[in-house]
């Protein structure tokens, strides 16, 4: 399954990698070209005293972004000519299949995420304190975790037959989605990122209903 | 006989248009049964009834004696699909889609069935599928289902978009495997020529029923188109005809000719016309093809 899935996206993937890891960059310009401008300890005092997430606030809805785009890739060619057909007539359990084909999504988006972190971290250690880096780190951290969210959210909606239960599912897709932008305070996230990480492990069932439903010919 | 499919007082609507109410039908071991049916006669719906894609408002149905829709999946081994279309992964190129497919048929994949229809199509290995033509496409699903080389076979309207090159070589293959290695193939078409070659069996369905189900034999021997120029004219075909459960669809022409099916002999459809007072002239009886047989059983509309 893992070979059908790496086939369908590899070149949006690398494409994923290159874009959000140019975010990653762009900001980090910027980081760099504030110190040279007006030095470590002025950037220090900013990052202390202001209450908004500085140098990473671009890259917000990259991720979201990023997890959309990987759905569409993934799953619109299996609803294309309802191909999920072949899928799903293939020797193996139908959950084990959907957990496979979500498994390699969540996988890459993790890799992807987990280099433009390691990118933010290499570029800001050497100059900030690890409190003001993993202050940012932090704030930037509901926006990845929204990237994973909108990716499975995303797959419940494409798998979905009915155009009028994917409105639906879509408008549901906005309101969770919702949550994760509610402040962009520094450190406002931090007693709910559990809650945050609960829910997205819980909406890999949602693209389940999906398929259930394809299964019974709902349309 | 051992029967591989096996479909039980199917009953489906869709919303509240009934498409068939306590429908059953089986499917032998080793023989390659067409189904025939007009549009909206519930065709596709029993294939996807049969691959486990649609959920009968009651009924069952089984196959190799488990219910589709709690088949284990390994079952699913033995079942060869072909979604209408010939719908494939349309992002993989020959080779891929071969690599991806074996892995899951380990022990009974056939590669060199695949690679030998393959070399048939004089494309480039690496060629994607989705730049491949209809009847392209349609060699390469064949060729999947010959690696696959599964004990049953369920075709969903293998001939549409084929040319009839492409769809004779596609039947040509399809009866020489399935004969030769005593496979049982479950297939619709639109194309009733293609199943006149194919078929062992046919069921002819009608809205909401199965008008018969019976070996091609029976059909291609004993039904017949029988004319008789009446004379007189009449403005509607008299009534005992219409009665007579025995004479299937008969009809006036624009001429006055009266024209009727039937399974009877000619000299039992002669003895029923006089039996009824129907004045006519000599009787005509034709031998039909399956398409005309086919017209005869449903009626032209």
């Amino acid at each position: 399954m893992f070979y059908k899935e790496w086939i369908k996206t590899r070149w949006a993937l690398l494409l994923i990698l290159i874009v959000t890891c140019g975010y990653v960059g762009y900001e980090l310009l910027n980081y760099l070209r504030a110190i040279g401008a007006m030095g470590g300890a002025h950037i220090w005092i900013a990052m202390i005293t202001k209450d908004e997430p500085m140098f990473v606030r671009h890259l917000q809805y990259i991720p979201m972004m990023a997890g959309i785009a990987l759905a569409c890739v993934q799953f619109f060619p299996e609803m294309y000519h309802k191909c999920l057909k072949l899928t799903l007539h293939l020797p193996c359990s139908h959950l084990r299949m959907m957990f496979e084909m979500l498994g390699f999504g969540l996988v890459a988006l993790l890799v992807c995420f987990g280099l433009n972190y390691l990118i933010l971290w290499l570029g800001m250690r050497p100059s900030l304190a690890p409190e003001l880096y993993g202050k940012m780190l932090l704030v930037a951290l509901p926006w990845y975790l929204a990237g994973f969210a909108a990716y499975l959210l995303s797959a419940w909606i494409i798998l979905e037959g009915s155009w009028s239960r994917r409105i639906f599912n879509l408008v549901v897709m906005f309101l969770c989605l919702k949550v994760f932008y509610l402040s962009s305070f520094p450190g406002a996230y931090v007693p709910f990122l559990l809650c945050l990480v609960v829910f997205v492990l819980a909406c890999i069932l949602l693209p389940w209903i999906s398929i259930d439903r394809f299964k019974k010919g709902i349309e | 006989m051992e029967n591989v499919i096996e479909c039980i007082n199917l009953t489906h609507y869709y919303g509240k248009r009934k498409i068939y109410e306590n429908l059953s039908f089986n499917v032998p071991k080793g023989r390659i049964l067409g189904l025939l049916g007009k549009n909206g006669t519930g065709k596709t719906t029993t294939i996807n009834l049969l691959s486990g894609y649609l959920q009968p408002r009651s009924g069952e149905c089984r196959i190799f004696g488990q219910n589709v829709q709690t088949m284990d999946p390994a079952l699913r081994r033995q079942v060869g699909l072909l979604v209408e279309n010939h719908v494939q992964y349309q992002f993989m190129n020959i080779e891929q889609i071969e690599h991806f497919y074996a892995q899951f048929y380990p022990g009974q994949w056939r590669k060199e069935a695949y690679y030998e229809l393959m070399k048939k199509l004089k494309v480039a290995p690496g060629q994607r599928i989705s730049r491949m033509s209809n009847g392209q496409r349609s060699q390469v699903a064949l060729g999947l289902l010959l690696a696959q080389n599964p004990e049953l076979l369920i075709l969903d309207d293998f001939s549409v978009g084929l040319d009839p090159g492409y769809r004779r070589l596609f039947v040509e293959y399809l009866r020489d495997w399935a004969h030769s290695e005593g496979k049982t193939v479950f297939l619709t078409s639109h194309i009733i020529q293609d199943l006149e070659r194919l078929v062992d069996d046919c069921i002819i369905m009608d809205y909401g029923s199965i008008l018969m189900q019976c070996p091609l034999g029976h059909i291609n021997e004993g039904f017949h188109r029988f004319r008789s120029q009446l004379p007189e004219r009449l403005s509607d075909v008299p009534a005992p005809l219409l009665g007579d459960k025995q004479f299937y669809h008969p009809a006036l022409s624009l001429t006055g000719e009266l024209e009727l099916y039937s399974f009877l002999e000619k000299d039992e459809v002669e003895r029923r016309l006089q039996a009824m007072n129907i004045p006519h002239g000599p009787l005509m009886m034709d031998n039909l093809d399956l398409e005309d047989a086919f017209i005869g059983l449903t009626g032209k509309y």
